[in-house]
Order: C-alpha cells, then structure tokens, then sequence
C-alpha cells in the first residue's frame, strides 16, 4: 500500500496526465468544466511539490519517497519505474510544482480558443515535468521529458505568435537532435557499463567497478554535453530558444524555459559529471568557453533586443551561462551554485515571461519603444515588473544571487579559471543594463504616441486579482530563497559533497594558493569570536 | 587589542536596529500603499526608533568591540556568515547615519507634504536606512557586498521618485548601472580575497595580514577599492552623482551626501589594513585630482543641486586623499563633519526650491536672505564650514588633510589646496547669488520661510556644523576611532603656516566671490570675464558626453553587430546551413526517382551486376 | 561441336535481350526483348547439360519456359491495361511519379 509521500509523488504524475487523458477524450463540453479539471490537475503536483519539499528526509543511497514499481517496465533491460526525491531534485521539484500552478492559471485565464485542447496539452506538458524530477530511472527521466517536450511543438504551432510554423519546424528538429544525442550518451553509458539496472545509484556503481577506456568514457561525456547543450541552449546551439519563446505562448515559454530547460543541466550534474570524472574534467575547458559565450555573446544579443520577449528570451539563455560556468568548474561548490541558480532562475525568468504577457495584453505591443510611462496607470505591475528585474540580474535579496556568486566563488578557486571569473563578471554590468533599460523604457518617462493612441481606445488598468496571484506566488517564493537561503541550500549541500568527491580531490590538490601555515593556532589564540547560534 | 564586549542580548537590538526599517517599509508596501500620511508617520517613528536604538548600542558597547555571527548559507565548504561588527568606526558610522537620517525623515514630512506617492517615498527611505545599518554592522566583505548592493536599489527606487520624466528614468538607470561597474570590480576582489584569505571575516583577514603581510597584493586591493569608487563616485565612475539630483531633495541629502556616498570610505577604512603603499598612493593622487576636478566643474554650474553634487564629489576626493596618506581616522573625521554641512546644505537647498516652487537655477534666486532668514543663516554656517573658515568644524577636518599633505606629498598637497580656494569660491558664488541682492524672479519674490519642520532640522545641522569639530565634546564611543590620527596630525610639524594658508584660502576664495557676485551684475560675470576658463568648467571635462558617446555609437552598435552575426553565423550559416546540407542530400536521391520505366529497370540491372561481382570477389571482400 | 559456339551464341541472344529491354521505348518490344533474355540462358542451360552429360540444365529449361509463358501472360495483361489507360504502349507516357 503506497504511503501519503509515496502517493503524493506518484499523484504528481498520475493526475495532470489524467486530467490531460479526460481533456482529450472530450470531457470538458463545457469551457468552465474543462477550466475546473485544470485547476486540479495544476494544483494538486504543486501541493505534492510544497508537501513533499518539507516532509523530505534523506534515506539511505540519498533518495527519500521511494517508489519502486518493478511490473512496469522492460525489467530484461534493467529498466524499472522507480521514483523519488534526492537533495538536489528535491527543490527542483518544488520549483516545478510552483511554476506549473501559475503557468496554469495563466493559461486558464488566458482566454485562448480552443481552450480544453490548449488545458489538455500542458497538462500533458506538466505531468512530463514533475516525472523527469520525480525519476530516478534514467530511461524514465528521459521518456518524461519528451513527454513534456513534445507538446510544446504543437502548442507554438497552434497557439503561437508570429513565425508559429517555422519555429515550430525549427525547435522540432532542433530539439529532437539534442534529445538523440543525449539518449545516444544515455544508452552507450548503460550498455558499455554491466550495472543491473537503468538508475543512477547502480550506474555509479557499475561505472566504479568497469575498466572502459578514458577516450569511451570521453566519447560518452560529450555526447551527454553537446545533447544536453542543446536542450539547454548552450552557445553556439542556443538561436532556438529565443525564436522559441518568443513566437510561444506565455505559458509554454514559462514552463519551458522555467523548468524544461533545467533538464539538460540536471542530468549533467546529477548522471554525467559524477559518473564520470575524467571526462568531465577533459572537457571542462570547452564548456567553460562555451558557457562565457552564453553570457557575453547571448548578453550582447539581449542588449541589442527591442521586444520585450526576445530581451526575455536572450536574458535567460545568458544566464543558464551562469549555471554551465558552475557546472564546468568540476567543483561542488560550482555545482551546488548552479543548481541553487537553476532553482532560482527558473522562478524569475517565468515571473519576467509571464509579467511580459500582462504588460502585452495592456499595450497590445511588445515592443519597447512603443510603451513608456506606463507605471503611471500599472503602479502595481511596474512594482512587480521592477521586483523580477532586478531578481533576474541578481539584486541580494533574490534567491539568484547566491547562485551567481557562488558561481563566481567557484571559478576564483583555481589560476586557470580565473580567466573566466573577469569576464562572466561582466556579465553583471550587462544584465544591469538590459534589465534596466526595458523597465526605463516601459514603464518610466512619458508614454509614446503608440501608447498614447492605445490609451484614448481603451482604459488599462492594474493588476487583477487572478493575475496577481501567480505573479505573488512566484515573487514569494524568489524572495523566501533570496533572504533565507538555507531553505533549500542544506539538502544541496550534502547531494553535491556525496557526489562530487571525486571531483573534488582532483580539484583541491591543484595550484591553490598558499595560505599561513600557523593559521589555525593564531585564530584560536587571538580573536575569540562571540559565535552564537 | 580592544576588550570584548560580552553580554547577553545585544545581538536582538542589532537585529531590531536593521529589520525594524525593513518591516516598515513591507508594512508601507502591503497595507498602506494608498495612506500616504500614515506611512509618512510610520517612516519617521521607525527612524526615530532607530535613532534611539542605535544610541543604546553606542553607548553600550562603550569603547569595545562586540562580535557576532550566524550561519546564513553554507555551500560545499564555503560558509557566508551573517554577522556584526561592532567597533569605534561602526559608532561613528552608525551615529551619522541614524541621527542624520531621523532628521531626514522629519524634513521629509514637511518638503514631500503635497507630493502625491508619498508611500513609495517613504518606503523607500526605509528600505535605504535599512541597507545602510546593514553596511554599517556588518561583519566580512560578502555582506557588506550584499547590502551594498541593497543601497544602489533604494537610490535607484528613489531617484526614480519623479519617474514620469525622462530625466529621473534616465539617472536612476545611469546610477545603477554605474555603480555596478564598481561592484564588477568589488566582486572579483571579494572572490580573489576570500581564496587567498580563505575567509571573508574582516576580523580574521586583519589577523592574516598582520602574521602574513606578503599575502596582500595592489590587485587585491585596488579591486576591492573599486566599490569605493562607484559607490563614492569617484574618478572614473563619478558621471552618476550629478545626474541623481533628479532625485527628491532630502534624498539627495540622505543618500548622495551624508551617507551612502560616504559608505565607500567607511568600507576603505574597514579594510585599510589590506593596503600596499602603491594603492594608497594612487588613491591620494586620484582623490586630490577629484577634488580639484570637481571644484572647476562646480563653478559652471548653475542648478543649485547639482552645485552640491559637484562639492560632495570634491569632498569625496578629501577623503580619498586623507585615506591615501595614511590617516583614515582624518578621512572618517572629514565624513562627520561632511556629513553635517553637507546634509544642512542640501536641506537648505531643499527649503528654497520648496519655497520658489521648484525652480532650481540660482541666477533666478536672489535676495532670499530677507525672505527666509533662518534658512539663509544656517546655510551661510554651511558655507563657511565647507570653506573651512576657522573654528567651525570643517576648518579642523580640512586642516588636518591638507597638513597631512603637506608634510608627505606635496603635489598631493598643492592640489587639494587649489581645490580649497575653489571651494570657497563657488560656495560663496551659491550664497550670493541665491540669499544676497535683489529677487531676480517672481518665484523667488514669492518665497517664504519654510515650516518649522523643515527649519527645525536646519538648525540642529548647522549647530552641529559649528561645533562638530570640537572632537573632545562628543561622547568617547563616537570618536574614540578618531583620536589615534587626530593626535597624530597635532603631532606634525609646520601647524600654524598650515593655519595662515587655511585662513587665506577662504578669505581670497570668499572675496573673489564678492566681488563678482556680491555686486549687481548681468549674466554670469565669470563668463564675461574668463570666457574659456568658464566653458572648461562648464564642459567638467566632456565625461558625460565620452560615457554617452560610448554608449550610443560603441555599446549599442557592438551589440547590433553582435546581434547580426549571430544571425548571420549561428542562426544562417550553422542552422540553416545544416538544413541546407541535408537538403542537398535530399536533392541528390530525388534525383534517382526520375519516373520513367527505363531509368528504374536500367539501375536495377546495375545493382543486380554489382550485387552478383561483389558475391564473386569482383569488388573485393 | 565445342560448347564455345553455343554458349557464343546464348550470349548474343541475352546480349540482344539485354540491349533490347534497357534502349527500347516500345513497351512490347521490351517484353519480347526480355523473353530473349530467357531464351538465351535457355540455351546456355542445354548446352551445359550436353555437356556435362546430365539432365540438370534441361530439367530446369522446363521451369524456365513456364515461368516465362506465365510472366509473358501477366506482362501483356498490364500492357493492355496501361494502354487502356494511356492510350498508348511507349515508356516515356508513364512518368506519373517523375519528381
């Protein structure tokens, strides 16, 4: 009999996939009924997410709600569906969960025809989000996020902006190949290695215990980090994600680039990196390139962006560089940085998308330079608008910039990637201006005359109360990491340290600087700190 | 070594010193976004209470140094510490900041009394003196870091106040950006410090360094210094501070005089151990050369605010000189008596505006002195304290940094004294103009004595300004960080050429001004009479329009270029281009599906022949 | 009687047959060209056995020739169905599926 935590994560699949099946099938006849079964269907993974972030408890190899359904499942392929929760997927989880309940009353309220077809397919989309977290098999992890990937295709085919056809064509392709790349990295890891079965506790085992050349092992590391880069728009296979989002609709951008793209970065630190060191640390300084290209290059881009969307799109493509440059240091401090970044940056870049959708749906433009002064008639939305400004390009007091400067903390460790650190932290001037421009050009100054012939045809008025709501939960949410980070940073801590202790020694015993030798007995002697607790 | 402080508690009133704005201002922004009164009152009692919890910790902690910390994040080995540091210079600090700013607040209620989003602004006040406390207690450099960063959002939220003009959306975003040019710098010097330290705690740092000195390089230093230079505007990230003046009026007092652009010194003081004899002498040139800068642009200036801003950057520069000299107890004890004059100054700018309905050019003033008379003797007791007329406190502040020059660096010296006759003139050149003469407009015709609630913090400023120099009536725990350089300056030889120079400064600069200004005059008499040296100073050196230039034809074109190649290369020639390729391939296969009979049976045959030689060995194995 | 002069002589029929099916536009002519083919190797396949004093390639000269009878009543069926439809019987009118 399945315990509550096993029932609630097992339900965080189970019931926005029903709710998906019941949609299709044609039950919702009416619009309201087909609303009513979506606010299920996005409600119940976010209280699972809520729940079970604060009931976790660490078992025995790490995971915590265990569930293990050994029928279901090709078992002659060591593939079975086993679920649970370890330290880093934990907050993940919670941050899909909350994510996917205000990317749904967005898109409920977002009055789109054919509204049961659009509610059925990003349950769909939902349901493949809480499993990819949820999974501790890897073939499952990836069935989940095809199972969110795919309706994303058809959705910004059907329901999309300008350009609809060609980007859908174009992210097909584009995202089908890095899905089969990476499944090609996925499936060399578990053939090539005799683990008994398809889940990351086994494989580590099984990879400890094989002798594969380093150039297999190599070979199989960069197939896992070019499949997964592209999933995850690293430069140079990131042009997708701002055609994407920008032609998508605002749900699908929110859930997409707030949560799917988490994907590609979880399954390298959580299954590549770990498993294998050496590879990781032969193709470090590729990625770490790669990744200043996301910041710089894409930050340029964003520089450049007159709609609002594209600098969006743009903006969060360069910070997932953030997240690759932790993840390329080969430290668990830089790993433990990008995940609470990934945490974080999912929050704020689907509050930025959807605070985009609420100023377009007032303006009726995405473009900048046709706005300007509207504070003066959204005082709330510009507070908001300011508030996930600021969060995105890393103000203290948002949970994104414990990652980012944990980040920098880890690329400062090492002579050789101290390189990287002086020119990631340009990225921080970058973002400032971007940011800060699009909220000077919105919302301050005096309206344009576009602005101005909108006005005399319709009143705009502030935030609504079923807006506010998604929009609050979210900035909460940013807010209680940003000034209390130990919320979900202790879980981190302890996944990372187990995992990365091999990384780790081949990093510690590298070129650090030298410090006092006597340092210990002279802190002890001379400063008795009043340390309280 | 100080003694500790140790009892039990302290750390709560800290705790409730800092959060007790911030709960304001979450109050101010949940519940009484529409109450503008009540939130007003609300800011201010919250000062108040500050001021008087910040008086029990000064007092408390007497002579001590008191320590705390917790644990606020712990990632893989690295542990950030949220923890205080109480010692002479956070007393100092924290004194100036509370005390100034409960004055603040009250000249707030009577200058924002008509304006219509009072809440945002007093919300913002409060989230100010919030990051400010936290700057001032904190205890290692991420924190500092941290709420350094809080202080450039609540001046961005404040200058920002007037947003519906281009003017404040543009220097709000120019002085945030600009300051995040320093905390570039000041971020990779906190990364560098803590490897090389393996700690940020400024305590344990002061350790390492004292059993270690090798261990502190000019890089580590001067990185860390260029959150001194954003946040304190100096060369070259100055080009913010004049722009913010579109600001409030007390917000630019506050803020851009008293306490956040003093929260750079405050820092260089705190890390001052960190310093190698290179950086601190190209502090001392660097902080001279503004000073003098700043003097000439503030002569072509005719907005009475941005006359100010141009002064506060000179008196910045004072104190970078006196910090580069090695006296950073002088440059704490000029931020004091700054702090005064300036604050007075700025809030007596802010009742004339008030009063000439927010006309700012002082060639439109005039004759204000029989008008308002309290506001124009206590300014004229700013003015002579900032022109260091002796006695009052600036006379003993400066002296100290110019005698301090004089003795080790002498073109050190020779600048700031320029700087010094500079001084004295424009500010005279601002009384003359706005309180002497005869009324030049009508709004000035018009203008009243401003309400008690602004006249009465004007004139505890300006009895602070006279006797704020007297370091020996101020209670030991305030300037007890300061005696160690104050004695050491009384020390040095050459004190009363010192003294007759001081005096012929501001007498020459003083006079100057009176005979051009004093008297009638048309159009500015300094352009009439040096017309180059006039549009020298009025250009300030072209900075603005260099960092504009930048901006428009070099950032924004860069970026556009960017963007074009990345539609080019990325978006073209590689995704497109594999799409292309694979077409290509498919155009070639179609090739074999030509439709006609003959073309099907003639490669069939082919492939039967190749298939039959290939089974031979035909076409090998 | 060397086999050389037979087998000469099935090579030139199949030869002809070959050339015959791959250049001729006529529809029927292909056909024939292709019963050729067949006849040629019938040859070949006797004279073999002749040969090598055995049965083997007579017997499967039978398979052959009914197979072809069978194919040729096919082939001329479709013929007359495609000209039904085309009206006509040369291979150059039959390129519905050309790109």
């Amino acid at each position: 009999m399945l315990s509550l935590d096993q029932f609630l994560l097992l339900g965080s699949i189970v019931v926005p996939a029903f709710v998906s099946l019941l949609l299709f099938a044609g039950f919702g006849n009416t619009d309201n009924f087909a609303k009513k079964l979506a606010y299920i269907g996005f409600g119940f993974p976010f209280l699972a997410g809520i729940v079970l972030f604060f009931r976790f408890d660490e078992g025995d190899n790490g995971y915590a709600f265990e569930f293990l359904c050994s029928r279901f499942g090709l078992q002659e392929l060591g593939i079975h569906f086993h679920l649970g929760l370890n330290g880093v997927s934990s907050p993940l989880f919670a941050m899909a969960g909350i994510v996917g309940l205000a990317a749904g009353l967005a898109a409920i309220n977002s009055g789109a025809d054919r509204i049961r077809l659009y509610l059925a397919l990003i349950s769909l989309m939902q349901a493949g989000l809480m499993g990819v977290f949820a999974s501790v098999d890897l073939f499952f992890y990836y069935l989940f996020h095809e199972f969110a990937l795919i309706p994303t295709f058809i959705m910004i085919g059907l329901w999309g902006g300008r350009d609809r056809r060609s980007v859908a064509l174009e992210i097909t392709i584009y995202l089908t190949l890095g899905a089969l790349l990476s499944l090609a990295g996925l499936v060399a890891l578990n053939t090539f290695v005799d683990a008994e079965s398809f889940d990351f506790p086994s494989l580590s085992k099984a990879l400890a215990d094989s002798n594969l050349f380093d150039s297999t092992k190599s070979k199989i590391f960069g197939f896992l980090l070019i499949g997964f880069g592209i999933l995850v728009a690293l430069f140079p296979f990131h042009t997708w994600a701002v055609r994407a989002y920008d032609a998508a609709p605002t749900s699908v951008s929110m859930l997409h680039a707030g949560v799917l793209k988490k994907f590609g970065l979880y399954g390298l630190i959580q299954v590549a990196a770990p498993l294998l060191p050496e590879s990781a640390q032969s193709w470090s300084p590729l990625l770490l390139w790669l990744a200043l290209g996301n910041v710089l290059f894409v930050g340029m881009v964003a520089i450049a962006q007159t709609n609002l969307k594209s600098m969006v799109g743009n903006g969060s493509v360069m910070h997932m560089g953030y997240c690759f440059l932790g993840i390329g240091v080969c430290s668990s401090l830089g790993a433990s940085s990008a995940i609470m970044l990934m945490v974080a940056h999912g929050l704020s870049v689907s509050l930025m998308f959807l605070l985009a959708h609420y100023i377009q749906r007032r303006a009726d433009t995405m473009e900048m330079s046709e706005m300007g002064g509207l504070a003066k008639q959204t005082p709330l939305l510009a507070c908001f608008f300011v508030a996930a400004s600021l969060a995105t390009i890393g103000l203290p007091g948002f949970g994104n910039f414990w990652g980012e400067f944990g980040v920098f903390l880890s690329l400062g460790q090492q002579s050789s990637t101290q390189f990287f650190l002086y020119f990631a932290a340009l990225g921080i001037i970058i973002s400032a201006v971007f940011g800060l421009r699009a909220v000077a050009r919105i919302f301050f100054g005096e309206p344009s005359e576009e602005l101005e012939s909108v006005l005399s045809k319709k009143k705009i008025s502030d935030l609504s109360f079923s807006e506010i709501i998604p929009a609050g939960l979210i900035l909460f949410s940013l807010l209680l990491i940003g000034l209390w980070p130990r919320t979900i940073s202790p879980r981190i801590d302890v996944e990372i340290e187990s995992r990365y202790g091999a990384l780790d020694i081949k990093v510690a015993g590298s070129d650090l600087p030298p410090c006092c030798p006597a340092k210990e007995e002279k802190k002890t002697a001379t400063s008795p700190l009043q340390l309280k607790d | 070594m100080q003694p500790y402080y140790e009892t039990e508690g302290m750390e709560s009133v800290i705790l409730s010193v800092l959060l007790l704005p911030l709960l304001s201002s979450v109050v101010t922004l949940l519940f009484l976004r529409k109450n503008g009164n009540v939130a007003s009152l609300l800011s201010v009692a919250t000062s108040g209470g500050i001021l008087v919890f910040s008086l029990y910790i000064i007092f408390q902690t007497g002579d001590t140094v008191f320590a705390w910390e917790m644990t606020w994040l712990k990632l893989a080995g690295w542990e950030l510490k949220f923890g205080f540091l109480i010692d002479g210079a956070a007393r100092l600090l924290l004194f100036v900041v509370s005390f100034i700013g409960f004055l603040i607040h009250i000249f707030s209620l009577g200058y924002m009394h008509d304006d219509k989003a009072k809440p945002r602004y007093f919300g913002g006040l409060s989230i100010f003196m919030f990051s400010m406390l936290g700057i001032t207690l904190a205890d290692n450099l991420i924190m500092i870091f941290v709420f350094w960063e809080l202080v450039g959002f609540s001046s961005y939220l404040l200058i920002a106040h007037y947003f519906s003009t281009d003017e404040a959306a543009q220097a709000s975003k120019k002085a945030f950006i600009v300051n995040r040019v320093g905390d570039f710098g000041f971020l990779i010097g906190i990364v560098l410090t803590y490897w090389t330290f393996q700690t940020v705690n400024l305590q344990e740092i002061r350790n390492l360094v004292d059993f270690d000195p090798s261990l502190v390089t000019t890089t580590l230093c001067l990185a860390l210094a260029c959150g001194f230079i954003g946040k304190s505007a100096q060369f070259p990230l100055h080009v913010w501070l004049p722009d913010a003046m579109a600001g409030p009026t007390p917000v630019s007092a506050l803020i851009h005089a008293a306490t956040m652009v003093a929260a750079g010194i405050y820092l260089l003081f705190r890390i001052d151990f960190m310093f190698t004899v290179d950086a601190l002498s190209l502090l001392a040139t660097l902080g001279a050369t503004m000073g003098l800068f700043a003097g000439f642009c503030a002569l072509g200036q005719r907005d009475i605010k941005k006359i100010l801003a141009y002064s506060t950057l000179s008196q910045l520069g004072y104190m970078s000189a006196a910090f580069g000299l090695g006296m950073p107890g002088i440059a704490l004890f000029h931020l004091m008596t700054h702090a005064f004059f300036k604050a007075l100054m700025f809030l007596g700018s802010g009742s004339v505006i008030h009063a000439c309905h927010h006309e700012q050019d002082i060639f439109n003033y005039g004759g204000l002195r029989k008008k308002m008379p309290i506001t124009a003797l206590t300014f004229l007791t700013g003015v002579l304290a900032i022109s260091g007329v002796n006695f009052l406190s600036g006379y003993f502040s400066k002296d100290a940094i110019l005698l301090g020059a004089y003795n080790s660096n002498m073109i050190v010296f020779v600048l700031l004294y320029t700087g010094a006759l500079l001084t004295s003139l424009y500010m005279f050149r601002l009384y003359f103009l706005t309180f002497e003469g005869d009324s030049r407009s009508k709004s000035a015709k018009d203008a009243t004595e401003s309400s008690v609630l602004m006249t009465g913090p004007l004139l505890v400023l300006a009895f602070l300004s006279v006797v704020g120099g007297y370091h020996t009536l101020f209670p030991d725990p305030i300037v007890g960080v300061l005696l160690d350089d104050i004695s050491r300056v009384a020390a040095m030889p050459n004190h009363l050429w010192m003294v007759v120079l001081g005096t012929l400064a501001w007498i020459i600069g003083g006079g100057t001004s009176k005979l051009f200004y004093g008297r009638a005059f048309n159009g500015e008499p300094l352009e009439a009479r040096f017309p180059t040296l006039y549009d020298l100073c009025k250009s300030k050196l072209f900075f603005d329009e260099i960092y504009g230039f930048y901006v428009s034809k070099i950032q924004d074109p860069f970026a556009r270029f960017i963007e074009v190649m990345e539609l080019l290369f990325i978006s073209g020639l590689l995704v497109r281009g594999s799409a292309g390729v694979s077409a290509l391939f498919a155009l070639l296969a179609k090739a074999c599906y030509a439709g006609k009979i003959h073309a099907y049976s003639f490669w069939f045959i082919l492939g039967i022949i190749s298939f039959v030689a290939y089974a031979i060995g035909f076409l090998g194995n | 009687m060397t086999p050389h002069y037979f087998l000469f002589l099935a090579f030139l029929l199949f030869g002809v047959g070959f050339l015959g099916v791959v250049i001729r536009r006529n529809l029927l002519i292909v056909l024939m060209s292709l019963e050729l083919m067949l006849n040629g190797v019938n040859i070949a396949l006797v004279t073999f056995s002749r040969v090598g004093l055995n049965l083997d390639g007579s017997l499967f000269v039978f398979f052959i020739m009914t197979v072809a009878a069978a194919e040729v009543a096919v082939g001329l069926a479709l013929l007359v169905a495609l000209y039904k439809k085309r009206q006509s019987i040369f291979s150059e009118d039959a390129t519905l599926l050309r790109n």
